[in-house]
This record gives structure tokens, C-alpha cells and sequence, in this order.
């Protein structure tokens, strides 16, 4: 509650400071004016021109639109007695200007008819202002010319000018209302076409229009079509680049330094990255240290910062290349031929630290406490070279890719583990000292082939055909020393020490061929209709073969040499095959009625039947198990949609799904290492395969109208498991468990996800809501000490975001996440919950041009039902200068977990336990940061 | 548009000129050449081209609620309408009231046919002051009422060319679209036939009956169009800008449309091989070139017709009217609405579809007809609003008692002859 009234207060404050520079700027105005444009020439009204006012003083854009089907324009808001400029274009028109002033004692001037002549072919015109916005065909274009912004703006930036545009907090754009599914730019996907590395990147100088246009034409509905945004580069300019290279070093020996650098040209792109850093910024993959580095303009951002937040140290070193090349200059949907290939290295280093409580139940009465301590660090390198072809040629698409990645690493790790009972007095410990190296090595080939029905030839006999191959090969080795230390305080005769080396190595390919044989109706029935029930028939293959080889030396106190375990010493070979045949029966109905709606409802109808071979040989006789299982598996899926035209557009579906699990060679017989006493795995030969059937359900809306939009999308999955394979778990009074696995009904699950999302775009400023909640709901069956027992867990997260921008000063975000988990054995009686909680504000403040002011604060606060509460909040600040004539150049001083309280958590519930602990993270530091950015588009200049 | 245009792609043969001695002289006596640049039409006010336009909204009820207008014909005291939507006709009175339905409900199967009764049409058979709505389903022909009763119902039999015969005034001159000529063992393919009595007098047009599996079609309708005039009619080619004119003993070239080089075809299109098979691509490479014309009505002095190019856009100029007297050239998407039309547009070209997939739907009686969506009305009356426009009182209850989803519109516009 308190958190909340701190989010208030804050808020208002922001307000506050909003209204404040508010003032500053201009007040409604009272002037309007209205006119007809005509083509006298061809005796017409001129509709679709474009019609823009300027002050004349200084040329500024202050309003524009098109002229309406009778040649029409009205502007509101104008300023009276001050001289202004219209101008009206069209493509074939020459451009129209004229003067007028609007009176101050009347606050309305009727321009009347204005005429605008034709082009004349033989006189070239010089084009005097650019209209911000023009219709070309059924293109709309809004001129980056026509906006005046900061010479340093980027495209983002010109966005946010555009009243018909809004730019999402999370990234999502959207033009009059609707949704825009893809941006290109000059065509093309740009590297890798994440939204923000064109827009945040691409100066707005280097721009000569963003191109708006529907993708799938549906002619017959007028108002439905998806949105692709095009940015179309100045000529000369569609070569270029730009990247960014920065460091920065802080208090603790903190540091960063990365560095990207990006060229393309009209058919190539090429970017070369590298980074490294000890303050926890993930270092995943190319993309996200493209994404990392885009220069952003003159605008607001609110920072964020969710890198601090991870838990451990760690270390990150990374870099990579990446390369794509377009055969097809202009691709479209059915004519592209790509090839893109990476390379990427990762080195990192990481250190957790995590202090931890479980409390499980072991019956009505009695509970079991575990502490436990757990020190982890690690090493790893990582290699990935991938390659990618695509070749889309009218109804025939081929894709090929391969992707090879080698894993290196190695690995410390200390566990302390206390058991106590009941009365809280130490029953047992168990300490463990784990050494591990390994070096896994992966290769993987792909590659699909559609062919899909030509329209063209009715005649066609096979209408279309998917197939797919994929091979993949894992090598896996890996070297492991393990000391272990069980100590009892009830029983000493049960103390057991070992040191224990395994050596293991593993060899495993894995193939997919994937055939689909869709519209099948024509080829078995000839031309009857059959009710319009059409037939597809698939088939899915998958061959595993696996070789496992494990060497296991325990060390002989005595003679102080590492002696052969024969018992875990072991060599498998394990053959899985999967084969489904499958048949789906599908039959749609349509409703369309012209210019009113269009519904569509789908019935799918898939049995399949799945037939699985296992065949596990090893040296060991008790492992040499062959099993067979074959399951018919009924898939049914109902969709439906409703597209009401200029409303809205709904979809359902509804599906059932069955999903097999056969019991592993370690479910069935495994070798039991007895060095983890506090968990001894145990197998069972006569476990089932378990069976999961699923309903899931799904409700997407989106507006259709183009004001203030409201867009949600609901789903929830409820399965329910026969046969699941479950511990049965006996725990002794020194924690020491016992796992036996054992088939049980009753096991149940729902899953409930839900989002909307609503914007509200004012004259200069801008507000975004956004709502998402999570709700899992399961029930698992399982024995503790031969007594059977249900426990139901039910968690719950949910987040609120409300965005607010006002012109391109300030941008404001507050956010509350709220989760809850509860855990319930009734057999025991005991109910576990606990309650998770954050509250965030964000800001950022352009104080000038070129320095930016940015603070997050987030209050969280952890409780538990057998704990006390923990309260804590961070408070990271920066500020940002920018210097050099470009902007090129920022000096960033930071500041992070002011008040020195971060923490990492540790608060949740499964099963009959709950735990709680912390973990070691990054806490408060301050940093200076160096960045420049090298950009340039299009050739330099040849100086004279 | 699009629509239109890929449901008259057919692929075919390139025929032969195997003139054959059978087949008729086209007369080209009294041709008329007329040049037109479809970007010089000009606007003018709806009263410079109509002397009447009515709006008459079609009664919604849930019985009466239909998509769209995609046939429409006339009779003395209603509308006869085919829509595609609900694959039904309905009859409406000249008021706009409801009357009566057909739909596939009505229309029963023989015991021995397996597949559902769908029809896509209807033909309109006048007798006198009595007019039959005949409905071609299955094996048999349905013959209804205006008010939906089912009179008789015969056996096509063999389904044969004579679904498509027009009969001219005289009762024997019957024009045959796509004829087979028999000549004892061989058999030629004509599109246009003119029979006396059932027995051939005028062969015209020859091609080879495998023509559209050989090479790709594009045409823009009925080839055949009615203008009103009593035993004269229209025929287009494909790839041609000619209007034959058919009469009861010739087929004359009237009229040969000249556009400027930018947007025709080439002139040898057909004889270019290269394209064989290739004419959809050669449209989707060249966008603006006209493929051919359609809709064609001589109405006193004046041409109407339309220009058919794979580009589209709503602002290109491809409906319009050419003035054989004084050459006026003028676009019916830039006419202007005016008191006459109460200040609405008479089409809804330009800005919405059903102009441009249909054109007019009929010319009857003097008067050409077509139709919009209420969503389009409603759209058109609301960049009205506050212009204080006076509407009739059929189109005032309309406004204040319909909305958005109401049925369409017809629009009856009466064409000047001069």
C-alpha cells in the first residue's frame, strides 16, 4: 500500500513539472480556415492533395492534411492575425501557395476555391517546399523533409512528429490505430530486422519518406489489411554507415567497453561487433549487441536497466560478424534469394553466490529444514558459425540453413547443506566440492522446401507439398572430480565419505524428415465438392541414436589410487524412433457479407497414431531394455473468426492435444550414485508412459477504428496427465531421500495468460497502458513415506505499465509487478505462501539538446508465510552529455544502487516445500562512460 | 477489379489463320476512329450528364439483409438483384421494399444428383407485362415469380450454347456467342454466330476450341453488352480496343479506340510469341497498359465504357464518356455531385469498390443503373455534415432510421443523349 502512495505521489510530481513546461508552450488557438481545391483545366475538385499551413515569417510547418472526396481541407487551431502560407500539392499539379491572414476579430477565413493547374510537361518545376505528407497511388508518404527536427534526429524521432504515427514503449509502431507488422528499409529487412536498429540508427537527414502500405490486399474488404512500413532512403544515401564504440570504468573496478560497426549497401549487409564488461550486461548474440549500440536521437528514452538486476557476477567477452547479401535487390514475397552468415564468440565468467532455505513436509507434523550454501563459478566459451539461404521463387520457397557450435568451459562447485528437523536441531550435513571440464561440440543441417498451389494451373494435381529434413550431431565430453561429506548426528554408522572422478562422454545424431501432403481432395475425389471437406496427410519420422560411455574411479583412502567403480562404469547405446502417420480432415465455413463482415470457421479433425521403438543396450544386463508403445492421438482444433468491417476483428480457437512421455533408461534403471544421499534416484521397470491431454483456448481482438485503440489477447491451457511418472520419496530423519518413480493419476494443470494494451495520443504528449497477467494453477500427485498426497500450487503475476511522453522533453514510466505463489498439502495440512512486489518509476529529462537527465527507481518488497518481510529498494541514476557537432560523441557519469540495497530474492513454492534465501548480485557502483558513434550516410562529400 | 480479372484468366491456343470459307467479312465501311487520353477527361457537375438521378435504399430486414449488388435487372415494378454473398436473388419493388427471395432453399435437386443446389445468376425471361426469373441449377432450369413462387421447373437436357443466345426483336435473328459450326466430320469455333431460324447466316471470329489452354486471357466481362437499342448490340475482343457492333444480318467494326502509345498493348500483342503463356506477367510487369475495354453503352451521342489495366489505383481515370459530336471526354469518377444528386456522389468510383468491380449494372428502359454500400452513403453524407444539405424525404428517413450495415443503394440515373 505504501508503495503505491509513493507511485502516486511521484506521479504527481511528474505532473507537476509536466505542467510546468507546459505552459511554455502554445496555448489552443483560436484560428480555422476551410477552402475547395479545383482543377479548372479538367473542371474537377482535386481530392487527395496534399494541404499544409507555414507561418510566413520563418517558414514552420504547423498543420497539414489531405483534401477529402470533394476536394475539401479545414484547419482549427491556428493562429489569428499573423501571416501564413498554404500550400497545396498533388502529384501532376504544380505546387499552389498562398498568403492569407486569419482576422483577429472574427477567427475564421474562408478561402473559398482556390485553383491549382496541371504540371506542365515541358517546363521542369522547381520544387519549392516538400508537402509533409502526399497519397501516391494507395501509398501513403510522409516526407522527411517536410518536419523540421535537430539536424542530429534520427528516425525515431520523426515518428514521434507524425501525428498519425505512435510509437510503443515496447517497441511496437502503429499508424492511424493499426498495428505495422514489419519495417524494411528500402525493402529490405535491416539487420536483422529489429525496429529499433533502422529507426534509432538511421539519421532523419538521411531519409526521403516513410512509405505506409498494405501488405495482403483483400480487395473485397476495404478496411482490413496488414501495414508495412518502408523507410526509403535519400538517393546516394542507401550506402552507408555507423556504430558506436565506447568504455567506461567505476568504483569496485567496474568496467564496459564495447564496440560496433555496421556498413550496408544496396544489396549488402555487414556488421562487426565486440564487447566486454564485469557489470552483468548479457552479451547473448550479434543481435542483441546491435541492438545494444543504436545512437538514438534528440528524443526521450526511458533507460532501462534490467542487466543490474541479474543475479551473480558476471563477466562477459564477446564478438562477432555478420553478413547478409541480397541476390534480389527489390525482394518481394515471391521473389527473394538471401544468404546470411555469422560467426560469434563468447567468453564469460560468472560467480553465484546463494544462501537458501527449504522446508518440506514429510507428514502431518513433521518438516524437514534444509540450508543450504552454494558457491558456483564457472568458465565458458562458446563458438557459433550459422549460415542461412533462402530462395523464394512465385508458389516455390527453399530454405537451407547450418548452424555449428562449440561449448567449452569449466566449473567449481562448493555445496553446504544442513538438515534439521522439526525441533530445529541439526540431524545431518552434507558437503559437496564438485570439479567439472567439458568441451560439447554441435552440428546442425536444415533444410525445407514448400511448394504450394499455383493458381495459375487449376488443373495441378498435387496442390502442394512441405518437406522437411533436418540432421543433428552432439558431441558431448566432459571430466568431473566430486568430494562428498555426509556426516549424520543421529546414526554415526551411516556417514559416508567419497571421492569420486567420472569421465563421460557422449555421442548422439539426431534425424527429422518431415512430410506434408496438403489439398488433397482433388487428387483422391476427383472434382464432387464432398461438402467442402478437404484432406491433408502427413508424416513425421524421428531417428535418435545415442552413445553414452561413463568412466567412474572412486579413490581408495588406503592406497591413495584411484580404483575402477564397475557398477557405474558403463557403456550405453540407445536406438529411439519415432514414426506418426497422420491424417487431417478440415472443413471451413464462410460468412461474408459485403462491406459489413466476414466470418470464418474452421474445424480441424488430425488423428494420428504414434508408434515408438526404444532399444537401450548396455553393459550393464539390467539396462539392456527394449520397449515399444504406440498410442492413437485424436488432435481436434475449431477456430473462429470475425472480422466486423471498420469495428473490430476477433479470433478464437479452441484445440486438444495429446502428448506422450515414455520413462528414460534413468526413469526405468539407472545406475544410482550414491555420493548425493540427500537425493538417491531409484528406477522402476515397470513405469508407464504418460499421457498429458490438453484443451487450450484463445481470444485475440484488435480495433479496427482509428482513435484511441483497445487491443487485448487472452489464453489459457488446462491439461490433465494419466499415468504421470512421480517420485515417491522416502525421507529419513537425517534428510537423507530416497526417489523411486512411480506412475499416478490425477495430475493437473491451467495456465492462464492475458494482455491488453490502449494508447491515448494528445496534441504533445502521449499515453500508453499496458496490462499483463500470468496464472498457473497445478495439482501434482506424489508419495512422501508411502503416503499419497496431492499438492497444489497456484502462482500468480501480474504487471501494470502506464508509458507518458510529453513532446520530446521528458518520458515517464511507472510500472507494478505483483506475483504470488501458495502451495497446499492437504494430506499434511500445511499451506505455504508468499507474495512478491515492485513497484517502478522511470523518468528522463532532456534538460537541454544535449543533456539528458535519467532516473529509475524501483521499491520491491518480498514476504513469505513463515518469514518476515524483505523490503528494499534501488535507485539507479545517469547523466548524459553529448558533444561534437554530430552528437557523435556522450560522456555518461552513472550511478547505480545509490542506497546500496540490491538483492536478489529467492521466494518460491513447489511440491510440498517452499524455499526461501537470496543470491549474490551486483550492488552499488558509479561509473564515467565514454561513447562515440561513427555514422555517416551516403559519400562524404569530395571537398573542392 | 482483381477479382474480375483473374476470374477471366483462361489459358489457351494461339489459333492459326486458317481463314476458312465459311467464316464472314467483319464490315469496316463505316468505322469510326476515336483518339482518347484517358488522363485529359475532365470533371463535370452530375446535372451536365444526368437529367435524373434517384437513390433508392433497399428495406433491410433479417430476411431481406444481402451483401452486395453483383446482378441487377428490372422489371415494370421491381428490381430483380442476384447477390453472390448469400448466393440468392431478391426482388424488391421500385420503392425499395422488400418482396421476395430465392435462394437455394427453394431450389430442389433431382433425387439423383449428389451435390448441393448453388446458383450464380439469373436470367430474366419477359413475356409481354410478365417476367420470369429463370435460375439455371443441376440439371434443370427453375422458373420463379417476382414474388419467389416457384411456376415451373424444366430439364435443361443437354446442356447446350443456347443459355447464352440473345434473340433480336424479329423473334428469328438469334445471336450465338462462342457457335460450333459443323461441317460434316469437322467442326469450327466461332464467337459470334448469327442464326436465322436456328440455320447460320453469319459466322464471325474463328478460333481454335483449345485457344484457353494454350495462352492466357484477360478479359473485363460480358462480351456481349445490351445498350438499349433495339437489335443492336456490343462485341469486344480480347486485346482489342474495337467495338464490333452486331445486327441482325452483319457484325460491323464501329468504333476503333486509339490511346496513346504509353498505355496501349503493342499492336502484334497476340503474335508475340515471347509472351505466350506469359500475359499475366507481361500486365504485372507493365501496369498501366490497357488489356482491353469493357461495359461499352452508346447512349444517344455519347460513349460509355471502361479501361481495364492490370495497375489500379482510385484515382486513375478508367470510366468514362466520350461525346461523338463534340469529342468531350469525361471521367464519371470526377463528376461532381450537385443539387441534382442531392450533393452525393452517383458512384461510389474512386473511393469505394462496387463501381469499379461492376460498372453499371444494366442500361434499361433509358436509364443506367448502379449501386453502392450503405457504409459508403453513410461515409459520403457525413463530409456533408455541416454544409447544410436538404436531403428528400426518402433519403432523410434513410439517414435517420439505417446505419453502416444497412443494405446497398441502387442509384437510377437517367443519361442525356446529347
Amino acid at each position: 500500500m505504501l508503495n503505491l502512495l509513493k507511485i502516486v505521489l511521484a506521479f504527481t510530481f511528474a505532473i507537476t513539472i509536466n505542467n510546468a513546461s507546459g505552459q511554455q508552450s502554445k496555448p489552443t488557438l483560436p484560428g480555422s480556415t476551410k477552402g475547395i481545391l479545383r482543377d479548372t483545366a479538367h473542371n474537377y475538385a482535386l481530392k487527395s492533395a496534399t494541404v499544409s499551413v507555414y507561418k510566413l515569417s520563418d517558414s514552420s510547418l504547423i498543420s497539414y492534411q489531405i483534401s477529402n472526396n470533394y476536394g475539401e481541407f479545414s484547419f482549427k487551431n491556428l493562429p489569428v492575425g499573423v501571416s501564413l502560407r498554404l500550400d497545396a500539392s498533388h502529384v501532376g499539379y504544380q505546387t499552389l501557395r498562398k498568403k492569407f491572414t486569419i482576422p483577429s476579430d472574427k477567427n475564421f477565413v474562408d478561402l473559398g476555391t482556390i485553383i491549382i493547374n496541371p504540371k506542365d510537361n515541358t517546363l521542369e518545376e522547381v520544387t519549392v517546399t516538400v508537402p509533409p505528407i502526399t497519397m501516391n497511388g494507395d501509398t501513403l508518404e510522409f516526407n522527411a523533409a517536410a518536419f523540421k527536427l535537430d539536424s542530429n534526429a534520427v528516425v525515431e524521432d520523426l515518428l514521434r512528429k507524425i501525428p498519425n504515427v505512435t510509437l510503443w514503449g515496447d517497441g511496437q509502431i502503429t499508424v492511424n490505430g493499426r498495428e505495422v507488422k514489419s519495417v524494411l528499409v528500402n525493402g529490405k529487412p535491416f539487420f536483422g530486422g529489429d525496429v529499433k536498429v533502422a529507426t534509432q540508427n538511421i539519421a532523419k537527414n538521411a531519409l526521403e519518406k516513410i512509405q505506409v502500405y498494405n501488405t495482403v490486399k483483400d480487395k473485397s474488404n476495404p478496411l482490413d489489411s496488414t501495414l508495412t512500413v518502408n523507410l526509403r532512403l535519400k538517393k546516394g544515401k542507401e550506402l552507408g554507415f555507423f556504430g558506436k564504440i565506447g568504455g567506461g570504468y567505476g568504483t569496485d573496478h567496474r568496467y564496459e567497453a564495447d564496440a560496433s560497426f555496421n556498413v550496408f549497401s544496396p544489396k549488402m549487409q555487414l556488421a562487426i561487433v565486440g564487447a566486454s564488461n564485469n557489470i552483468n550486461k548479457s552479451l547473448n548474440g550479434i543481435n542483441t549487441l546491435i541492438n545494444n549500440s543504436t545512437f538514438k536521437g534528440v528524443g526521450t528514452n526511458v533507460e532501462y536497466q534490467p542487466d543490474f538486476r541479474a543475479s551473480g557476477i558476471n563477466q562477459p567477452n564477446a564478438g562477432g560478424v555478420k553478413f547478409t547479401y541480397n541476390f534480389v535487390e527489390k525482394p518481394t514475397w515471391e521473389n527473394k534469394n538471401t544468404v546470411t552468415s555469422s560467426y560469434f564468440i563468447q567468453n564469460t565468467n560468472n560467480d553465484f553466490v546463494s544462501d537458501s532455505e527449504t522446508t518440506t513436509s514429510i507428514n502431518a507434523t513433521d518438516k524437514i529444514f534444509e540450508q543450504n550454501t552454494n558457491t558456483t563459478s564457472s568458465i565458458n566459451n562458446r563458438q557459433i558459425f550459422d549460415a542461412k539461404y533462402e530462395l523464394t521463387k512465385k508458389n516455390k520457397a527453399l530454405t537451407m540453413s547450418h548452424n555449428f557450435s562449440k561449448n567449452k568451459g569449466e566449473n567449481i562447485n562448493e555445496t553446504f547443506r544442513n538438515a534439521l528437523n522439526t525441533q530445529n536441531v541439526l540431524t545431518s550435513t552434507n558437503n559437496t566440492f564438485n570439479q567439472n571440464s567439458f568441451d560439447n561440440s554441435r552440428f546442425n543441417f536444415q533444410v525445407d522446401f514448400r511448394l504450394s498451389q499455383n493458381y495459375m494451373k487449376p488443373k495441378q494435381l498435387i496442390k502442394g507439398v512441405n518437406v522437411s529434413y533436418g540432421i543433428t550431431v552432439t558431441d558431448n565430453q566432459s571430466n568431473r572430480s566430486n568430494l562428498t561429506d555426509f556426516t549424520s548426528f543421529t546414526d554415526a554408522t551411516s556417514n559416508r565419505k567419497f571421492d569420486r572422478r567420472y569421465e563421460t562422454t557422449y555421442n548422439e545424431v539426431n534425424q527429422q524428415i518431415n512430410i506434408d501432403l496438403p489439398n488433397l481432395k482433388s487428387l483422391l475425389f476427383g472434382k464432387s465438392d464432398l461438402g467442402g471437406i478437404d484432406f491433408q496427410l502427413s508424416n513425421s519420422l524421428n531417428l535418435n541414436n545415442r552413445k553414452d560411455d561413463n568412466q567412474v574411479q572412486d579413490l581408495n583412502t588406503i592406497t591413495n589410487i584411484y580404483i575402477n567403480n564397475a557398477y557405474l562404469s558403463n557403456h550405453v547405446e540407445t536406438n529411439y524412433i519415432e514414426e506418426t502417420p497422420g491424417l487431417t480432415i478440415s472443413k471451413s465455413f464462410y460468412k461474408n457479407l459485403s462491406n459489413r463482415y466476414n466470418k470464418n470457421l474452421s474445424l480441424n479433425f488430425a488423428p494420428k497414431q504414434k508408434f515408438i521403438h526404444q532399444e537401450n543396450r548396455s553393459q550393464q544386463s539390467f539396462q539392456n531394455i527394449t520397449k515399444n508403445y504406440q498410442r492413437f492421438m485424436p488432435d481436434v482444433a475449431i477456430s473462429y473468426s470475425d472480422n466486423q468491417f471498420g469495428e473490430y476483428y476477433k479470433s478464437y480457437s479452441l484445440s486438444f492435444n495429446t502428448k506422450v512421455r515414455i520413462p528414460s533408461l534413468d526413469q526405468l534403471a539407472p545406475l544410482t550414485d550414491s555420493t548425493n544421499l540427500y537425493s538417491l534416484q531409484r528406477g522402476n521397470l515397470n513405469l508407464k508412459e504418460a499421457v498429458d491431454r490438453e484443451i487450450s483456448l484463445s481470444l485475440n481482438h484488435y480495433d479496427q477504428t482509428n482513435k484511441n485503440t483497445l487491443n487485448y489477447n487472452l489464453s489459457m491451457i488446462v491439461g490433465f496427465t494419466n499415468d504421470q511418472i512421480v517420485d515417491s520419496t522416502f525421507i529419513d530423519n537425517q534428510n537423507r531421500r530416497t526417489n523411486f518413480l512411480t506412475n499416478a493419476n490425477g495430475n493437473r494443470y491451467l495456465n492462464f495468460y492475458g494482455d491488453a494494451r490502449k494508447a491515448f495520443k494528445f496534441k504533445t504528449s502521449e499515453l500508453q497502458i499496458n496490462l499483463n497477467t500470468q496464472i498457473s494453477n497445478t495439482k501434482t500427485p506424489g508419495y512422501t513415506n508411502s503416503l499419497f498426497a496431492f499438492s497444489k500450487n497456484f502462482n500468480t503475476n501480474t504487471s501494470v505499465t502506464v508509458n507518458y511522453t510529453y513532446k520530446s522533453y521528458l518520458a515517464l514510466a511507472i510500472g507494478q509487478t505483483y506475483g504470488t505463489y501458495q502451495s497446499k498439502q492437504e494430506a499434511f495440512n500445511t499451506v505455504y505462501s508468499g507474495v512478491n512486489k515492485a513497484s517502478t518509476l522511470s523518468s528522463s529529462y532532456n534538460v537541454t539538446k544535449k543533456f539528458t537527465l535519467n532516473t529509475n527507481i524501483s521499491f520491491n518488497q518480498s514476504s513469505s508465510s513463515n518469514a518476515n518481510d524483505i523490503n528494499f529498494t534501488i535507485w539507479n541514476a545517469n547523466a548524459v552529455y553529448r558533444f561534437l557537432k554530430g552528437n557523435n560523441a556522450e560522456f555518461k557519469l552513472s550511478a547505480l544502487d545509490i542506497l546500496h540495497q540490491n538483492t536478489n530474492i529467492i521466494n518460491y513454492g513447489s511440491g510440498n516445500s517452499f524455499t526461501i534465501g537470496s543470491r549474490n548480485v551486483l550492488q552499488q557502483y558509479f561509473m564515467t562512460t565514454f561513447s562515440y558513434y561513427p555514422r555517416q550516410f551516403g559519400k562524404k562529400a569530395v571537398k573542392k | 477489379m482483381l477479382k474480375k480479372t483473374l476470374s477471366s484468366i483462361f489459358v489457351c491456343l494461339l489459333f492459326a489463320f486458317n481463314i476458312l470459307a465459311q467464316t464472314s467479312k467483319v464490315d469496316s465501311s463505316e468505322m469510326v476512329t476515336l483518339r482518347i487520353d484517358p488522363d485529359a477527361a475532365r470533371g463535370a457537375a452530375v446535372s451536365q450528364i444526368f437529367e435524373e438521378v434517384k437513390f433508392i435504399p433497399l428495406e433491410t430486414t433479417k430476411e431481406s439483409l444481402f451483401g452486395s449488388i453483383s446482378q441487377l435487372r428490372t422489371t415494370k415494378d421491381s428490381y430483380v438483384i442476384y447477390d453472390y454473398d448469400t448466393k440468392s436473388v431478391l426482388i424488391f419493388n421500385k420503392d425499395g421494399k422488400y418482396r421476395a427471395k430465392v435462394n437455394s432453399s427453394k431450389v430442389t435437386a433431382d433425387a439423383n444428383e449428389k451435390d448441393k443446389q448453388v446458383f450464380y445468376g439469373f436470367n430474366l425471361i419477359k413475356n409481354k407485362d410478365e417476367s420470369l426469373i429463370r435460375i439455371s441449377s443441376g440439371k434443370n432450369y427453375f422458373f420463379f415469380d417476382l414474388d419467389g413462387k416457384l411456376v415451373k421447373k424444366e430439364a435443361v437436357g443437354k446442356r447446350n450454347a443456347e443459355d447464352r443466345y440473345i434473340k433480336f426483336a424479329d423473334s428469328i435473328t438469334t445471336i450465338a456467342p462462342f457457335h460450333i459450326y459443323k461441317n460434316g466430320k469437322d467442326s469450327t469455333n466461332y464467337e459470334i454466330a448469327i442464326l436465322n431460324n436456328k440455320k447460320e447466316v453469319g459466322l464471325y471470329f474463328p478460333f481454335e476450341s483449345e485457344r484457353f489452354e494454350k495462352d492466357q486471357y484477360m478479359g473485363g466481362g460480358n462480351p456481349v453488352t445490351d445498350y438499349g437499342t433495339a437489335n443492336e448490340l456490343f462485341y469486344i475482343r480480347y486485346y482489342e480496343y474495337n467495338l464490333y457492333k452486331i445486327k441482325p444480318k452483319t457484325v460491323s467494326l464501329a468504333y476503333r479506340i486509339i490511346f496513346p502509345a504509353s498505355i496501349s498493348i503493342p499492336k502484334n500483342f497476340m503474335d508475340m510469341t515471347e509472351y505466350k503463356k506469359k500475359r499475366v506477367e507481361y500486365f504485372e510487369k507493365n501496369p498501366n497498359q490497357i488489356y482491353g475495354i469493357s461495359n461499352p453503352y452508346l447512349i444517344g451521342d455519347n460513349i460509355y465504357f471502361k479501361t481495364n489495366s492490370w495497375g489500379w489505383s482510385q484515382d486513375k481515370k478508367n470510366a468514362l464518356v466520350y461525346n461523338l459530336k463534340n469529342g468531350d471526354l469525361t471521367s464519371l469518377k470526377n463528376l461532381e455531385p450537385d443539387t441534382l444528386s442531392q450533393f452525393l456522389p452517383v458512384t461510389d468510383g474512386g473511393s469505394f469498390y462496387d463501381f469499379t468491380n461492376n460498372g453499371f449494372h444494366s442500361y434499361e428502359n433509358g436509364y443506367l443503373y448502379t449501386s453502392y454500400s450503405s457504409l459508403a452513403l453513410f461515409t459520403f453524407k457525413d463530409l456533408n455534415v455541416g454544409k447544410d444539405r436538404k436531403y428528400d424525404p426518402v433519403l432523410t428517413k434513410f439517414f435517420e432510421t439505417q446505419n453502416k450495415k444497412s443494405n446497398p443503394i441502387i442509384i437510377q440515373l437517367k443519361p442525356k443523349k446529347n
